[in-house]
């Protein structure tokens, strides 16, 4: 079994024991049509960031940035749609509008990351961090400082409607993961992104232009934020710059707990997304529970350092097992043949 | 004319250049402003974040990032402060050594999980800075501690100068004991970093960290001794936080203080590559921010853009470090190839 597989096959078994320990022990509350659609409607605007984060992560960086592009996008969008009252326009097109607008304002965002990076050479941590204080400066100043509300009525489909009993933001959320599976496992630039992270220096010498390749990833990253930033606003039917502050600390846990070397190199869009819903899943146990979110803030520190703990020693037992196997053959052919 | 030279390849003549005539455009507009009742008080306000961007730079030097000193400095606070108040005890220096120890033994626990386990300090300390928060909210409690309550030692504290000088009205006002502290902390960082040998390993890991190894530092060590220090200047800066403030409040610090520090210390022309930063840097960069932030409404700005400025200064600031950092290194290959 390759470290890919045996890292998915963990999470799995994992999913499905805790899966089973609450609905043997919470059958009335876990096991519920109500609790599966609320899990699903909940888990998609910050699972969209995290698979944005591992994109970063696989190159060898990061976006610290991505809360704020959601707020920026968010308020852009915030700002058309109450407009819908002024324009002489149907709704539909208002909404349309709305939501060009933000995701091409993430786009902006996640360019404006990439060009930090690229061209003026800034290290990915640092540039995101201050875009980061930046862009959530620009929504501020946007608003006021106050909250937008008064949608259209229309619009709150995306955040809470149900298609055959599926939360849409679900169905949103399951098309974009099963896009970037593709994205990673059968296009050139996914490809680029991992070779990229695993060696820059490498790439560049296999005519790879590092450049293009992180400009793409942080306006792909960018752009995942913009679709969460539209799915929060409907779903919340309001916007607050700074709104979804503690979910850096979650999509970093998710991407890392989803078998993304921190380091770069190496992620898979199905490891993230059962991570995804591993730890939605152990939310809403906390929360039956009665934890308080203080409490759930600890539990998600310590978890985040346990997973990369655990990653460290199963790195070294790959490599010892790599050395072990090449030893072997080493023995092997050197040992005489039998005449 | 060669000093004036090479005065002008330091950032930190420019930025002094930029403090220098941004404060002469807010004496125009407010001439209050250069009067030493109004520089002291800025000063008094400023020492706080002196202290953890001074501890910031220590990380930077090596290369690394740590995310959690906001998290060390509120704990060390909090918890001294519930000791002092559950005992009955009214002593300063009892309060000092909480904070002290509690910062030393989290900076310790990062440590032993970047060098133990190889892991990122960036992701580290996020985790980390979590458990800590999440911990004390948890475990210690979430109740602000008000003036009343509070044990005199911290106003006193507050209120000591260490140069007394009296208004034209008679009023005292005066140069505060927290300068001194920052003075001393400046002087003991300048002492390490210039003349020990763990300050050269700083300077060394941050250059190369594979060559420092092979060139005999302990890298271990010098991690082990930068989170610690870093943890005992937060402890510090806890304390006279409170004492300033005179409220304690759980929340506090974490969320404002992490931008402002980094943004201060990366306008000082520290790399967040590693090996380049100095201390005068760093206090020239809290100054320009704490000017900037304290003035903006004086300048007809309202203070949403705060935060906007500060990540723009951000932005800006790491974008001309590495650009120009940059050309240097394009210049010296020209310079080997005319040769």
């Amino acid at each position: 079994m390759t470290q890919k597989q045996a890292n998915n096959v963990t999470l799995a078994i994992v999913f499905v024991a805790i899966t089973g320990v609450m609905s043997i022990f919470l059958p009335d509350k876990f096991l519920t049509v109500i609790n599966f659609q609320s899990i699903t409607s909940q888990f998609p605007e910050y699972g969209l960031m995290a698979l944005g984060i591992m994109l970063a992560l696989t190159t060898g960086g990061i976006d610290l940035s991505l809360v704020s592009i959601t707020s920026i996008s968010g308020v852009t969008a915030a700002l058309v749609l109450v407009q819908h009252v002024n324009w002489a326009l149907p709704p539909v097109v208002v909404i349309l509008i709305a939501i060009l607008v933000a995701l091409g304002v993430s786009v902006v965002a996640g360019l404006i990351n990439g060009l930090l990076i690229t061209v003026a050479n800034v290290p990915a941590i640092i540039a995101t961090l201050g875009t980061n204080g930046l862009f959530l400066g620009i929504a501020i100043v946007m608003t006021g400082g106050s909250g937008i509300s008064g949608f259209p009525e229309e619009f709150l489909v995306i955040g809470n409607g149900l298609v055959l009993g599926i939360p849409v933001p679900f169905i949103i959320f399951l098309v974009v993961a099963a896009l970037l599976g593709l994205l990673q496992n059968r296009t050139r630039l996914g490809f680029e992104m991992r070779m990229l992270g695993a060696s820059p220096v490498v790439s560049q010498f296999s005519s790879v232009n590092n450049r293009l390749v992180l400009i793409k990833t942080h306006v792909l990253t960018a752009l995942l934020a913009g679709i969460a930033a539209i799915i929060i606003i409907s779903r919340v039917n309001s916007v607050r710059p700074g709104y979804g502050s503690g979910y850096l600390l979650i999509t970093v846990l998710i991407a890392i707990l989803g078998g993304t070397d921190p380091a770069g190199g190496f992620s898979t869009t199905l490891g993230t997304v059962i991570a995804i819903v591993l730890l939605q899943v152990l939310t809403s146990g906390l929360n039956i529970l009665a934890f308080t979110p203080f409490f759930r803030k600890f539990i998600w520190g310590l978890l985040l350092l346990g997973v990369m703990v655990i990653h460290y020693y199963r790195r070294r037992y790959f490599q010892k097992r790599i050395i072990q196997l090449a030893r072997d053959q080493t023995a092997l052919s050197k040992a005489p043949h039998p005449q | 004319m060669n000093w004036i030279k090479g005065l002008f390849r330091h950032n930190e003549t420019y930025l002094g250049l930029v403090i220098i005539i941004f404060g002469g455009i807010i004496t125009i507009v407010n001439p209050a402003f250069i009067s030493l009742d109004n520089l002291f008080s800025l000063a008094k306000s400023s020492s706080g974040t002196a202290i953890l961007a001074v501890g910031f730079l220590l990380v930077l030097l090596t290369g690394d990032i740590d995310l959690s000193f906001p998290a060390a400095a509120i704990s060390a606070q909090y918890i001294a402060v519930n000791t002092l108040m559950a005992i009955n005890s009214n002593s300063l220096l009892l309060a000092f050594a909480v904070a002290v120890g509690i910062g030393l033994v989290f900076g310790a626990v990062n440590a032993f999980f970047i060098t133990t386990f190889k892991l990122p300090a960036l992701i580290v300390t996020l985790g980390t800075s979590n458990v800590f928060h999440g911990a004390l909210l948890e475990f210690v409690g979430t109740k602000a501690v008000n003036t009343g309550q509070l044990p005199d030692a911290f106003k006193a504290f507050g209120r000591v100068d260490i140069l007394s000088l009296t208004r034209p009205d008679g009023s005292e006002y005066g140069l505060s004991l927290f300068i001194g502290v920052v003075a001393i902390v400046l002087l003991v960082t300048w002492f390490v970093l210039r003349f020990t040998l763990m300050g050269r390993g700083i300077y060394a890991m941050g250059g190369d960290r594979e060559a420092a190894r092979r060139a005999g530092f302990n890298t271990t060590h010098i991690q082990y001794f930068i989170y610690m220090y870093v943890g005992l200047l937060a402890g510090i800066m806890g304390i006279m936080h409170i004492s300033l403030i005179r409220y304690g409040n759980p929340n506090y610090i974490v969320d404002t203080e992490l931008l402002r520090v980094i943004a201060a210390v990366v306008l000082g022309g520290a790399v967040i590559t590693g090996g380049k930063g100095t201390l005068t840097g760093v206090i020239l960069g809290v100054t320009m921010i704490v000017i900037l932030e304290k003035n903006l409404v004086l300048l007809g700005l309202s203070s949403y853009w705060q935060q906007f400025f500060v990540g723009l200064i951000i932005v800006v600031g790491v974008a001309i470090t590495h650009i120009q950092a940059m050309l240097r290194s394009h210049q010296k290959v020209v310079i080997v190839r005319s040769q």
